[in-house]
């Protein structure tokens, strides 16, 4: 999988996230070259909102909380709402790339596999630690390039929330485990 | 023949002028009122001549242009209160490709799949279009059958999601389950109810530093002989603060002399003054019904001139033609004449700016409260107000019998107060807490009344009409639910 991006504006997207970060030339990246670099972009931004604010304010110093009702309960939101926010913000800003946070066991349901890309890819990288999951799609009559990478739980935080939630269909996750993945869509027409 | 002949060319003279009219009206210049397709929507028919400023395409583009430009002009206005719902089905949420299979159902990144103008024959309350059962569009079918997650819900028509005081398409923050939970089991009423931003509203005094300022009241020998404005001032707010007289009257003159106030006084100053300082009220004003016509987001009169250069025809327009057809600046004002609830005859010549409720010259709150809304409101839910358990509430307070914040005016539930950088400010827009009715929850009933029966008294609309006078009938069970189900769960 190798298909190159066509249209500059292409190119800008990727270069636009991505450029500055890892210093890498956007003439002639690769649809899984670019899906990679916004996967490290979004994935470093969330693993640092996490340990040096989450982590830091509520186990380490414990000033605050982090609560998924974070504005009625004046605490801060927790890291995977951080990662959805971005999510919506740049979806609301460009149709050049999307990303989503999706798992096979999701605490909301609108959360679970849409399509059957997500499902296969889902469940390769539960079943391929380590591994990333690459395809295509196509989707309201568009083909996408789509990247699933696994999302691993890193933290004792996050295998309580999702193991204690009411809505939650998976109870038994270990710290370690793939709970679930971010999907990455880049349009190829 | 020559008859036939003479049928033929006025036939197609006519229709040549009647074109060359209506083209003009829709791209040019004019009064276009006749080019309407359908009643307006309440409020929006206030600026149902403004054309522009929701059919914002340039002229001749495609279709989907048209849509995508006329989707985006609903957000110019209605975002930030979208924004402040924190809406459940944002636009932003259905924009990422893998919500396609949605967008056939029901298409939620178009503000126009639901709200569509000039319908009137469709249009249900919330300048809805869609039939009552929508939410079964998305709802019904695989993961997201709500039916299969919510056993509760498995005899549930669709027609009763959003229509009984359970669920909102965009606004749920007073319903959503885990505040339900929370507030579960309070009693109906608080046992000292008061409305603590009003206290808080009340206990703000003028700035120090005016005291010093006061007396200092420049203005013409002829203004100053008009000895109820003067008493009424005097008695003021403003005049507490050291607003005198050439602060609305001559602003460039303020705090010069006396003969430059008198040389650049204003008889009757306009609401711009007002937005001078008062800008949180001046900016929700135009948010609101009231002041809709102030909105910055509205467009301007067409200028015809640069309306035929955009369409390739510059140039060709004489001055007189250019004049005539001239839009007629929209009136600043929303007048009650144009009001389409119930007012009282005798106000209809009044027209909606600052002074209306709030006599300018004695900035009387108390007054623009609730005598100012009754001196034009004149529907059921208005006339209930006077001798309901609110009002004698209110009358208590301004008596003095009763502690600040504990009354109910027409303004406590429709011109809700609110917290900004520590300095408590009342909103001019009574869409924030207007519709659908759970909007003001959490704003104004929680400050004396438990969720549960803030819940039940406004999905009672006998009740609402009644203004709050008896219990209601209406038993909503979202509480029960919400309840049992974190039971159940052990979370």
């Amino acid at each position: 999988m190798q298909q190159r991006f066509r249209k500059p504006i292409k190119i800008a997207l990727a270069a636009a996230m991505t450029m500055a970060a890892v210093g890498v030339a956007a003439e002639g990246v690769s649809y899984r070259q670019a899906a990679d670099m916004l996967y490290l972009v979004m994935s470093s931004d969330r693993a640092v909102y996490a340990r040096k604010v989450v982590q830091r304010l509520t186990r380490d110093e414990q000033l605050l909380t982090a609560s998924e009702h974070f504005e009625d309960d004046s605490a801060l939101p927790l890291p995977a709402q951080m990662f959805r926010f971005g999510a919506e913000m740049a979806a609301d800003k460009t149709e050049d790339f999307s990303y989503s946070l999706l798992s096979l066991h999701p605490v909301n349901r609108k959360n679970g596999p849409g399509t059957d890309l997500e499902r296969e890819g889902l469940q390769f990288v539960a079943d391929h630690p380590g591994e990333n999951f690459y395809g295509e799609e196509e989707l309201g009559g568009e083909r996408y390039f789509a990247a699933v990478y696994p999302d691993v739980a890193v933290a004792e935080a996050c295998v309580n929330c999702h193991n204690n939630h009411k809505d939650s269909p998976r109870t038994d996750a270990e710290v370690g485990d793939v709970m679930g993945g971010v999907v990455i869509r880049i349009p190829m027409d | 023949m020559a008859r036939k002949a003479a049928l033929w060319i006025l036939c197609v003279s006519g229709t040549l002028i009647a074109t060359a009219l209506v083209t003009a009206w829709m791209l040019v210049g004019g009064d276009r009122r006749m080019l309407l397709i359908g009643k307006t929507t309440d409020a929006h028919h206030q600026i149902e001549t403004t054309c522009e400023t929701c059919h914002a395409a340039a002229p001749f583009a495609s279709a989907a242009a048209a849509a995508k430009a006329l989707n985006k002009t609903c957000r110019n206005c209605h975002e930030d209160a979208l924004q402040a719902a924190e809406d459940s089905h944002a636009r932003k949420l259905f924009r990422s490709p893998r919500m396609a299979v949605y967008w056939e159902k029901l298409d939620a990144r178009l503000c126009t799949a639901c709200h569509v103008e000039h319908r009137p024959e469709i249009t249900r309350p919330g300048a809805v279009t869609v039939a009552e059962d929508f939410c079964v569009a998305c709802h019904s079918e695989g993961d997201q059958d709500v039916r299969k997650a919510r056993p509760s819900h498995a005899g549930l028509t669709f027609d009763t999601c959003a229509s009984a005081g359970c669920h909102n398409y965009h606004d749920n923050r007073a319903i959503y389950e885990d505040f339900l939970v929370s507030y579960a089991g309070r009693p109906w009423v608080a046992s000292a109810p008061v409305h603590e931003l009003a206290m808080r509203s009340r206990a703000q005094k003028p700035p120090a530093e005016a005291a010093g300022k006061r007396g200092a009241a420049l203005a013409p020998a002829t203004a100053l002989a008009e000895q109820t404005a003067l008493h009424d001032w005097a008695g003021s707010g403003h005049a507490a603060a050291a607003v005198n007289c050439a602060a609305c009257h001559a602003p460039a003159a303020e705090g010069t002399s006396r003969a430059a106030v008198e040389a650049q006084w204003i008889a009757t100053p306009d609401s711009a003054i007002c937005e001078g300082c008062h800008k949180t009220p001046a900016q929700t004003f135009a948010q609101g019904r009231h002041g809709l016509r102030r909105h910055p987001s509205l467009a301007p009169p067409r200028d015809p001139s640069r309306r035929l250069e955009a369409i390739g025809l510059s140039g060709l327009l004489p001055k007189a033609a250019a004049a005539w057809l001239a839009d007629l600046p929209p009136p600043m004002h929303m007048t009650v004449a144009e009001a389409r609830l119930p007012m009282r005859p005798e106000a209809a010549g009044e027209s909606l700016h600052c002074g209306t409720c709030h006599q300018p010259h004695a900035v009387n709150t108390e007054r623009a409260a609730v005598e100012a809304c009754a001196s034009c409101h004149d529907g059921t839910h208005s006339r209930a107000y006077f001798g309901s358990a609110h009002h004698e509430l209110w009358r208590a307070e301004l008596a003095g019998q009763a502690p600040p914040g504990t009354g109910v005016s027409c303004a406590t539930c429709h011109m809700a107060k609110a917290e900004r950088g520590g300095k408590v400010v009342t909103s001019h827009n009574q869409n924030a807490t207007l519709r659908p009715n759970e909007k003001m929850i959490r704003p104004v009933c929680l400050d004396c009344h438990g969720l549960g029966f803030a819940i039940n008294a406004l999905a009672d609309a006998d009740l609402v009409a009644r203004n709050f006078q008896g219990k209601p009938s209406v038993q909503v069970e979202s509480i029960e639910w919400a309840v049992r189900r974190t039971q159940e769960t052990g979370n």
